[in-house]
């Protein structure tokens, strides 16, 4: 009796330390890295609300919304520019940069695309409509010749031309629980799309027609916005949790991380993250006024 | 020898019992008997157990009871707690005040109501005694629950269906479109136009009527202008444009008019025409921030209405608010938005470069903080940034 129970004892103290083990590798996979923000203190950026990242250039460039301008990045998170497009920009919320060096972005305070022609110092802001409905553009992605633009209106994403024809149109199945879309990602041939309200990703195939559907559970709240990385696993930002929660391959939550405050490592109303393709987790930060990127 | 103790904690036990049970046959000696015996009566005070619920000696709750709140209820309703956390749950039951609505000992209504059940309904549900020119029938009649569910329901307004399944279940589809004009072919919104309480209008139409429909259908339907989207409303309502063109619009739509996620088209309660109270609506998709909010120690007062501080249309600020984090409070706040802890562009918090506001150091919404404090205000809100006290 008193041998068992000195091996049970042994056996629980070993599950003990064997579940801290995995409870810390699931708790904290992620360590911060850079913090995208100007230098000066004076020049912060102020509700920031979008991102791209431009592989080829080794880039990151930061929507800065609240200051109407474009900042760019080097991959060690030194400040490279500051574009404002001569004062012009008016709430830019998301942008996307050409193969031929177009900037597409999306201006939420004239409620268009514009196309900005650097070369040419060209700047054209274009309303899009769709079956003569105004669209309202946000999100926004670009490959291979095509722009994806998430139609708040709708809440589908429109897929364009580069002279603005719409080519194709993805969206949830309607249902009760459908709320429209509020983000997206490429994922190799498939658009993963987030459905706020259904607190639901959708997988859609390069047809438009729906793949998949993962069910965030209840551990999601508010979620904004989705990410995949580069093992498979699923990441959503949620803005009412202030956190980022992991799900694995299946669909299953695995961990959160992150949460609320103003120190470097915490969240306030978080609007987007999105994975560089170096294999680091970015998220901008809109109530912090930064980018911060995480790596494993 | 383990015998003995076996047969000593059995008495003990049986000893025990006698005391609690003669104790509740004292208890009607101080406190009349008349008061606890109305045509029902909950069970185990017809048991005479009167300590399952209180303690006669000590206890920490007011009234010697053993729990608090529904915490004592659920010690016997178990499944109701099981029952009582899913889908939509009415108010005073998330709160867990089952003596809201029910009388612990006895009453004369049927389940415990402490009134009859309409009666305690319009105890809360105010608005809903206004004398109207129509009403419904189960309404008149106080059927409170041919509709709703009391504690939880799998629907919004703890509906006992979808609205417009009960509706139907009544109403013969046949007869309905007749009064529709055959349009839409199966009725269905049906609360989108109508009170199903009562109404000055025939048909328990809506008080409210939009204008265009007032005059008719023609200039919303009448042109040919797709109908399931925000164009058709932003022809007139120009103002509310500009609200979507803030980097917070307030857009959400799933393939149809965004506008109608909150507003009615056609007639409403309110001036605004939305389609339910602005809790209701704001509710529905933000659930857990009401959760929160609800859970909290100390919260904001006068928070029942939204739009005091959100513009629920559209804002350039963070969270929606109707201006940045000190202009907002300091409209009712005037006091601290001359004085204050320094605020404004020229003061930057350390952590983030940011401007400091109220909302740096408080959270309107709630927290278990006094003032809705982020954190305690004695030491740990302050130093995150006053580093070297």
């Amino acid at each position: 009796m008193k041998k068992i129970g000195i091996h049970t004892r042994w056996l629980v103290t070993l599950l003990f330390l064997v579940g801290l083990a995995g409870q810390a590798e699931a708790k904290a996979p992620w360590q911060w890295q850079i913090s995208l923000v100007p230098e000066s203190r004076n020049d912060a950026m102020h509700m920031p609300h979008g991102l791209f990242i431009d592989a080829s250039k080794d880039r990151y460039y930061v929507v800065d919304s609240g200051n109407n301008r474009l900042l760019s990045f080097d991959r060690k998170g030194q400040l490279l520019h500051a574009f404002t497009a001569d004062d012009q920009l008016k709430s830019p919320i998301g942008m996307i940069r050409t193969e031929t060096d177009d900037l597409w972005i999306v201006e939420r305070g004239r409620n268009s695309l514009t196309q900005i022609d650097i070369r040419n110092k060209q700047t054209v802001p274009h309303t899009i409509t769709d079956r003569g409905r105004l669209v309202f553009p946000d999100r926004i992605e670009y490959t291979n010749g095509s722009l994806y633009l998430l139609d708040k209106a709708s809440g589908s994403i429109l897929v364009l031309d580069l002279k603005l024809s719409v080519r194709q149109r993805i969206a949830a199945p309607t249902g009760k629980d459908n709320g429209g879309l509020v983000d997206f990602v490429l994922h190799g041939n498939e658009v993963w799309a987030l459905d706020q309200k259904a607190k639901a990703v959708y997988r859609f195939k390069a047809d438009g027609t729906v793949g998949g559907r993962i069910n965030l559970g209840v551990e999601a709240h508010f979620p904004v916005s989705l990410a995949i990385g580069p093992r498979g696993f699923l990441y959503i930002l949620d803005r009412l949790d202030n956190d980022i929660k992991a799900y694995d391959q299946e669909g299953r939550f695995s961990y959160s991380f992150l949460g609320a405050g103003q120190a470097q490592g915490q969240l306030y109303y978080p609007e987007e993250i999105r994975f560089d393709p170096w294999g680091n987790l970015c998220v901008v930060d809109e109530g912090n006024g930064r980018v911060e990127v995480y790596s494993r | 020898m383990r015998k003995t103790i076996l047969f000593s904690f059995f008495v003990l036990f049986c000893l025990c019992l006698s005391c609690v049970a003669r104790a509740e046959n004292v208890c009607f000696k101080c406190h009349t008997k008349a008061h606890f015996e109305k045509k029902n009566v909950h069970q185990p005070l017809r048991d005479g157990k009167c300590g399952a619920c209180h303690n006669p000696h000590v206890a920490k709750y007011k009234g010697l009871l053993q729990q608090q709140g529904a915490q004592l209820c659920f010690a016997c309703h178990t499944a109701a707690a099981k029952d009582f956390a899913k889908g939509v749950v009415h108010a005073p039951v998330r709160k867990g005040e089952c003596l809201a609505c029910h009388d612990a000992h006895s009453s004369n209504s049927s389940a415990l109501m402490r009134k009859d059940l309409a009666a305690t309904c319009l105890e809360c549900h105010k608005a809903l005694a206004e004398k109207n020119k129509y009403s419904h029938a189960p309404f008149a009649k106080g059927q409170c629950l041919a509709c709703h569910r009391p504690h939880q329901a799998a629907n919004q307004l703890l509906l006992t269906e979808n609205s417009d399944k009960l509706c139907l279940g009544c109403h013969q589809e046949a007869t309905l479109a007749k009064g529709h004009q055959g349009f839409p072919s199966t009725p269905q919104k049906c609360l989108s136009c109508h009170n199903p309480h009562g109404s000055n209008r025939k048909a328990l139409v809506r008080n409210i009527l939009h204008e265009p429909f007032a005059k008719g259908c023609d200039d919303c339907h009448g042109k040919g202008d797709a109908i399931d989207s925000v164009d058709i409303c932003l022809k007139c309502h120009q103002n509310i444009k500009e609200k979507l063109y803030t980097t917070h619009n307030h857009l959400t739509s799933a393939g149809g008019n965004g506008c109608l996620s909150c507003h009615s088209p056609h007639a409403g309660d309110r001036k605004d025409l939305l389609k339910a109270g602005q809790q209701q609506i704001c509710r529905s998709c933000h659930e857990e921030t009401y959760r929160r909010k609800e859970a909290s120690s100390f919260q904001h007062p006068d928070s029942t209405s939204c739009s005091n501080c959100h513009d629920v249309h559209g804002s350039n600020d963070l969270a929606m608010v109707r201006g940045n984090g000190n202009s907002v409070c300091a409209k009712c706040h005037k006091s601290q938005g001359q004085f204050t802890h320094p605020v404004g562009e020229k003061v930057l918090d350390p952590r983030n470069g940011q401007m400091v506001t109220c909302v740096s150091c408080h959270y309107p919404m709630g927290t278990e903080f006094k003032f809705q404090l982020k954190q305690n205000g004695s030491k740990e809100l302050c130093v995150p940034c006053h580093r070297t006290y």
